[in-house]
């Protein structure tokens, strides 16, 4: 077991290597030069450029920078930013860090059982009028994209009926509509595999030993077949960690929140490379390290995987 | 004529055929897909005014005889807006479709048929870029060659090849060990032509679900980038920028927004379903519920 974590951390090493020098090369091909744009209306004064570009490290040679550069990253330091003069990014990006993981992870916390129930839900009453209503329900969920069901949940809930904020951060009321708007399309995502896997294992010998041999069906249910949907659900959470990151973009462009979604987008338009870069390298690595647990967590609990070496 | 008609009708009644009208998800989608196709196709026709003529004077008129589904910020009509919309989503999806199947089907199948240096190469790479979540791929990209269409469209290919060259990799591994192919190898056929014209058509059925599939999957990225500001820019309408532009002034306008997300919801809808009902016909695994 020890043999195989080991072997998937580092599995990590290239990836993250690999981020961190896209991020530095795209950092360089910056279109114009930062300096000038931060100078600006003291374009003359060469005593003040030669200081901002001491500060900035640019004017070393490029090795050096990009050693400096990964340093920096393994000490949480990713330079300064090309708006604000001298600003560290990483104080520049200090709120966002927390909110915009906590909100997918929390939303993934909720969509996983919620979308587990619906999809055992539709799968035991496979062909009635449940499993043709929730199937309705999840095509929706899945089909519509956040923004568009932004539009509808913003317009009937903050605006006609006033029971919900517009936007903001900060308070309970605030956060009940960005975290809806993720969980929906992870929880159909979810209820969709979940009900296939379940339909599957539902066909299985040992389910039909299980029936046979008199075991109560509820038992059946929640002892054996959700436990056996669980491993390949487990491998897709990876894959859902990502939709939910994807969405922390949107949510948090729409409804104001001051997480990494936002601040990434804003810096794209800012022209401040190193904020969006330092946010591609973090999430990155947030996304690395989830699918990392993901692979030890279905290593324990399917031991063929171990023994295997994994069978991507 | 009447050949063609008997050929048609052969094609009607054909088994597949039936099953295709017998199956609920495949009927509705094809329905809506073709609806979307046709309004991509000749919307253009049907467009009441120039999607890019701006009139100051009419600036968020409601939805009503002279503007079918009133005007936006500009006073440009949105109905017109919404058609030509349906053709730049198309526009995109089709590029990147194009893209990926020739860079993904290529490489893959190199990958699942030669094995050796050539698959190890070729699967890092997409290890690598598996790595990443995909959006932030596209931001890079947008960080680096700037906004636009183009961007897009390199941006969802990038992020789109891995998956169709990982699946038609495990495809070819799993036929390369078929009697066929062993015969049309010691016959002395050359590789390509066995890649071409023996494996190629029995891996076609996958690879013609996925693509229906990934449609609503490259309409959805590409709305969600157009929404974000780094898509497709202005003046060319997108449906995910009309979106973002119709979000701001919901409380007194709400058609410009509600009208763009119903065209793109109905056409992720439509494709998705289509591909569903695709799978279940084509793989009768998953087919037998």
């Amino acid at each position: 077991m020890l043999t195989f974590i080991v072997k998937r951390v580092m599995g990590l090493v290239p990836v993250l290597l690999i981020a961190v020098i896209l991020t530095f090369l795209a950092n360089q091909a910056v279109p114009g030069d930062p300096i000038a744009a931060l100078l600006s209306d003291r374009s003359g004064d060469a005593v003040l450029e030669a200081r901002l570009r001491a500060a900035y490290g640019l004017d070393r040679p490029l090795l050096e920078q990009f050693i400096s550069y990964i340093g920096g990253i393994l000490s949480g330091d990713f330079g300064l930013s090309f708006r604000f003069a001298q600003m560290p990014v990483s104080q520049l990006i200090g709120e966002g860090l927390l909110i915009t993981p906590l909100m997918a992870l929390a939303a993934l916390a909720i969509a996983f059982p919620l979308g587990v129930l619906l999809g055992t839900l539709a799968a035991i009453r496979q062909n009635s009028w449940v499993d043709t209503g929730i199937i309705l329900v999840l095509v929706a969920g899945i089909s519509i994209p956040n923004f568009a069901m932004a539009t509808g949940l913003v317009y009937v809930f903050a605006l006609q009926l006033r029971w919900l904020p517009v936007a903001g951060w900060g308070s309970v009321e605030q956060a009940i509509m960005p975290l809806t708007l993720l969980i929906i399309p992870t929880a159909a995502y979810i209820a969709r595999l979940s009900r296939t896997y379940m339909l599957e294992v539902l066909r299985t010998d040992y389910i039909r030993t299980a029936r046979a041999k008199g075991v109560p069906e509820r038992v059946m249910l929640l002892r054996h077949a959700l436990r056996n949907t669980m491993v390949p659900l487990l491998t897709t959470v990876g894959i859902i960690l990502g939709g939910l990151l994807s969405g922390t973009f949107v949510v948090e462009t729409i409804f104001n929140i001051p997480g990494l979604g936002s601040l990434a987008i804003q810096a794209i338009f800012a022209r401040d490379y190193p904020v969006t870069m330092a946010i591609v390298l973090l999430f990155t690595a947030f996304y690395a390290g989830i699918n990392l647990l993901v692979d030890l967590s279905y290593g324990l609990l399917d031991p063929r995987i171990r023994v295997g070496g994994g069978g991507r | 004529m009447a050949g063609i008609f008997s050929r048609l009708s052969a094609v009607w009644h054909s088994d597949l055929a039936l099953r295709f009208r017998r199956n609920r998800n495949a009927m509705i989608g094809s329905i809506l897909v073709s609806l979307v196709l046709f309004v991509a196709l000749f919307g253009g026709l049907f467009a009441p005014y120039p999607y890019d003529r701006i009139n100051m004077a009419v600036i968020w008129e409601p939805p009503g005889a002279e503007f079918l589904m009133g005007t936006d910020a500009l006073g440009r009509d949105v109905f017109s807006r919404i058609l030509i919309g349906a053709r730049i989503s198309m526009l995109v999806a089709a590029s990147v479709l194009a893209i990926t199947f020739v860079i993904g089907v290529t490489l893959g199948m190199i990958a699942g048929y030669f094995g050796g240096w050539a698959d190890t190469l070729i699967m890092r790479t997409v290890d690598i870029i598996f790595a990443f979540p995909e959006l932030i791929l596209a931001i890079l990209v947008a960080a680096v060659i700037g906004t636009g269409t183009g961007t897009v469209i390199v941006a969802l290919s990038l992020v789109w090849w891995p998956g169709i060259a990982r699946l038609t990799r495990s495809l070819v591994l799993s036929l390369r060990e078929e009697m066929y192919i062993d015969a049309a190898i010691s016959s002395g056929t050359h590789p390509a032509r066995i890649l071409l014209r023996h494996l190629l058509p029995n891996i076609a059925s996958p690879l013609i679900v996925r693509a229906s599939v990934g449609v609503g999957f490259i309409v959805m990225a590409e709305a969600t980038l157009s929404f974000l500001g780094i898509g497709v820019q202005e003046p060319t309408p997108t449906w995910g920028g009309m979106i973002r532009d119709g979000l701001d002034s919901l409380r007194t306008d709400p058609h410009l927004a509600l009208y763009s997300s119903l065209a793109l919801g109905i056409t992720i809808i439509g494709f998705n379903m289509l591909g569903d009902g695709l799978r279940d016909l084509f793989d009768p695994k998953m087919g037998e519920r």
